[in-house]
């Protein structure tokens, strides 16, 4: 599903180069896989989660999403890629803060111009899923930190994206929601078969995924 | 995803409710005010062609070539009575009238001044033009010896009701002839040339006095709503002037031209107000926001849609300080049209420019589809340079500043 072959990113200060932040990665993710990026911070971690969102580009090498070649795509391109097969989930939630929880949810689905009454059932569907039902109609900053995360997982899952990229998504959350969530994630994947792909430097999330990628200084060291 | 949008940009443009507010009420009294202004120049301009068609020349009037050379007897339209019972069979022609004007010298006692003594027939004045609302002074009647007279004239020759004015001019004759006028009333026409000189008598008093033939006029003026009427009554009498009321006074058409101007400037300075004040408030919710709309583009909101939704908060803004100062400047208009402007402490200066001490307001569609077209480009255009932010915006950057 996911090809990345010999991807190599580098920051810049001015015209030199000055972190190699990825270093020829090459990667298969299946579908259906349920994946975690680890390793300790400034690995290259979320630099990988971008540049397969196609948030970043990269100086070489190839990542193809069901054999369209991402880094080759326009701007303009690559954002409608983002809208119709993949979803996110940010560290801090990112919800759109003057729309309610269903239309937060909801949103993506919008923008891709479907039906009221299909978004409204999708919406009722994964809100009762990950158990925010009660809280349609609610703001998000009337939220917790753990239903505001539930929330932007609902928004990426309601829209039945590719793939899932979610970066840190617990990092904001204490360990009882971090781990409701990530047994959301789980139950998610087995019965939507959705492909998710986690970047996380918490171990204790080695026991939700199916396979661990490991970096580090921007190169896989395992997986 | 047009309703999600438009609940995006309505909830954004009224997130900051006392910002926007400010702004609201700033684009509404600026703008009211400006459609006062308008509303009071217009007025003036209007009230003064009202005037001078209804005391003088009508939509358009004729003449003997030579007479508005040399206002002299001999050059008044011969057979004025038949051209006239001709014009009037016209189904365009609202009202009609014929006038005999002559230049003389006016005199009291104490005074004198140059004048025009003018033949009409009141009743047809009256029809013509509501001459009688013209009154200042006494009663609205002419009697067999009475007259009216300007009340500029009036002041300077230091008459009052009952006072008497020898009038004096050249008759058909060659003669140097007077004629004594008892003032029964002082009109106040708004047209300075008449109020300085105009001394009204009975037309057939005049006809007699100078000699003429009843047939005889110097001018006839008539009321119409024809555009056509000029070209038609120009090409049926050749050998007379038919002119509109712009070529008789070419000073309204000035006029006019004038307060085009002002009313230009005065818009164009208010919606620059309005464009500064939807800039600056669209300009600092952007880059508010502007996580927001990063975090939107990762999602995949396409930069159209972002456009779509900055071009619809502007215009919510803009369009309800348009709603909120049409209101206003509505209600401001109508208090000025029925109330008007009392402007009385200017009143010497005004009536030497023969305005009235009172201005009231004209009203016109125009000012509110103007406002209304230059608000939305006001707005349109006040958000080019945040949207310039929005373009230039790489999701990413927005996503690493977070982390």
């Amino acid at each position: 599903m996911i090809q990345l072959e010999n991807v190599q990113k580098f920051f810049y200060k001015g015209e030199e180069r000055e972190i190699h932040a990825l270093k020829a990665i090459t990667l298969q993710i299946e579908k259906g896989e349920f994946s975690l990026l680890n390793g300790p911070s400034g690995c290259g971690k979320t630099t990988l989660l971008n540049v397969i969102g196609a948030l970043d580009s990269v100086d070489s090498g190839k990542i193809s999403l069901d054999d369209k070649d991402i880094a080759a795509m326009s701007e303009n391109e690559r954002t409608k890629l983002r809208l119709n097969e993949m979803g996110f989930v940010f560290q801090a939630y990112n919800l759109v803060p003057v729309l309610n929880v269903a239309e937060n949810i909801g949103f993506i689905m919008k923008l891709r111009g479907l039906g009221d009454t299909v978004i409204k059932e999708r919406v009722q569907e994964v809100a009762l899923m990950l158990e925010i039902d009660n809280k349609l109609q609610a703001l998000p900053n009337t939220l917790s930190g753990g239903q505001q995360q539930r929330v932007a997982v609902a928004r990426a899952v309601a829209a039945k994206p590719k793939i899932i990229l979610a970066d840190e998504p617990t990092a904001n959350l204490d360990s009882k929601n971090s781990a409701a969530l990530m047994d959301m994630m789980r139950s998610l994947n087995d019965k939507e078969g959705i492909t998710i792909l986690f970047a996380s430097h918490d171990d204790y999330i080695f026991e939700n995924v199916n396979r661990v990628v490991k970096l580090n200084d921007g190169a896989i060291i395992e997986g | 995803m047009y309703k999600i949008i438009l609940k995006l940009a309505w909830n954004n443009a009224f997130l900051r409710l006392s910002r926007t507010l400010l702004v609201i009420l700033m684009i509404a009294v600026s703008m009211s005010m400006m459609l006062s202004i308008q509303g009071i120049y217009d007025g003036m301009t209007v009230s003064m062609i009202d005037k001078t068609k209804r005391s003088d020349c009508g939509e358009i009037s004729l003449y003997n070539p030579d007479y508005r050379l040399n206002k002299i007897l001999t050059n008044s339209i011969k057979g004025a009575d038949k051209i006239r019972a001709d014009i009037a069979s016209r189904k365009e022609v609202r009202a009609i009238v014929t006038r005999f004007n002559v230049e003389g010298l006016s005199a009291t006692a104490r005074k004198s001044s140059f004048s025009n003594i003018i033949g009409i027939n009141l009743q047809d004045e009256i029809d013509f033009g509501q001459f009688d609302a013209f009154l200042q002074k006494g009663e609205m009647i002419l009697g067999k010896r009475g007259g009216l007279i300007g009340s500029e004239l009036a002041k300077t020759l230091k008459i009052r009701i009952g006072s008497k004015v020898i009038f004096s001019t050249q008759d058909s004759s060659g003669e140097i002839n007077a004629i004594r006028v008892k003032i029964k009333g002082i009109v106040q026409t708004g047209n300075i040339g008449l109020d300085t000189t105009a001394l009204y008598i009975d037309g057939k008093r005049l006809h007699t006095f100078l000699g003429v033939q009843e047939s005889e006029a110097t001018q006839i003026a008539i009321r119409t709503d024809s555009p056509t009427l000029e070209q038609d009554l120009q090409e049926r009498y050749p050998k007379l002037d038919v002119k509109s009321l712009m070529e008789l006074y070419p000073m309204l058409q000035q006029m006019k031209d004038m307060m085009a101007i002002f009313n230009s400037i005065t818009f164009c300075i208010v919606m620059l107000v309005v464009f500064i004040g939807i800039l600056g408030v669209m300009y600092v919710s952007i880059l508010d926001r502007i996580r927001e709309f990063g975090i939107m583009r990762a999602l995949g909101m396409e930069y159209s849609t972002s456009r779509l939704q900055i071009y619809l908060e502007a215009l919510f803004v803009g369009l309800t300080g348009y709603a909120a100062g049409a209101v206003l400047g509505l209600g401001a208009l109508l208090y000025l049209q029925k109330y008007g402007l009392n402007l009385s402490r200017f009143a010497d200066g005004l009536a030497s420019f023969g305005m009235d001490t009172i201005l009231y307001a004209h009203i016109e569609p125009i000012y509110f589809i103007n406002t209304f077209l230059a608000i939305i480009a006001a707005s349109l255009i006040s958000v080019v340079l945040p949207l310039k932010k929005i373009k230039n915006l790489n999701p990413i950057d927005v996503i690493k500043a977070e982390t």
